[in-house]
């Protein structure tokens, strides 16, 4: 039962990552690319969870929080360089 | 553990994985549909982080008889997607206020509009 549904939510997550990819190659200003790639991250990290119950296996799962802050210092970053122009 | 307790878990791993794909699912749609910037905003960051928190919660539930260390980096992973989401959708939103993103024309309520008059200040408006 457990596998079934994590390829189900696998293919969902699939389809929400090709959402945010969409709107990252036509969002109009680099502000709606900033989110869609936070979202995109978001979803990455969703998969890395659903994977880590499909193969039974928690080697992986180190990755969920790493991805989480670098995220953060990311978006943080982006939206650094929208206000000045710099990032320090 | 018992047999019982295998399934309540099983079928608790399913509803969090199901649910957590729901919300991410709605948070693509809402990225797609709404029509500025920071409507796009609202949608990735409320349902996008009640997504991501329910997918981390069905392995660290599912992994806690077994291997209790993922239950608790998963329960930090929450707390840190918790923590961090909303921080950098408030400096992205600010972030577009000072750069001239106009909202959406049929947005009633602007704010800042009366506390920082002189926005947008930058002159730098990046493409």
């Amino acid at each position: 039962m457990v596998a079934t549904v994590a390829t189900l939510c696998l293919f969902g997550l699939f389809i929400a990552a090709v959402l945010c990819l969409t709107r990252i190659i036509i969002g109009p200003r680099a502000a709606d690319r900033a989110v869609a790639f936070d979202t995109l991250s978001t979803v990455i990290v969703g998969m890395i969870c659903v994977l880590c119950v499909l193969w039974n296996s928690t080697l992986y799962f180190d990755a969920v929080w790493i991805l989480t802050l670098v995220g953060f210092i990311g978006s943080a970053a982006i939206a650094k360089y929208l206000t000045r122009g710099r990032i320090f | 553990m018992t047999a019982v307790a295998h399934l309540v878990v099983e079928v608790a791993v399913v509803a969090l994985m199901l649910g957590g794909t729901f919300f991410m699912l709605v948070t693509g749609i809402g990225l797609i549909r709404f029509p500025d910037v920071y409507t796009r905003m609202h949608a990735a960051g409320k349902a996008g982080t009640l997504g991501v928190a329910l997918l981390i919660l069905a392995p660290a539930l599912y992994f806690l008889g077994s291997d209790p260390a993922v239950s608790v980096r998963g329960g930090l992973a929450i707390v840190f997607q918790f923590l961090t989401t909303p921080g950098a959708t408030y400096l992205l939103a600010h972030a577009c206020y000072a750069t001239g993103h106009l909202a959406h024309e049929r947005t009633e309520l602007d704010e800042l509009k009366d506390v920082l008059p002189d926005y947008p200040s930058s002159e730098f408006g990046p493409e």
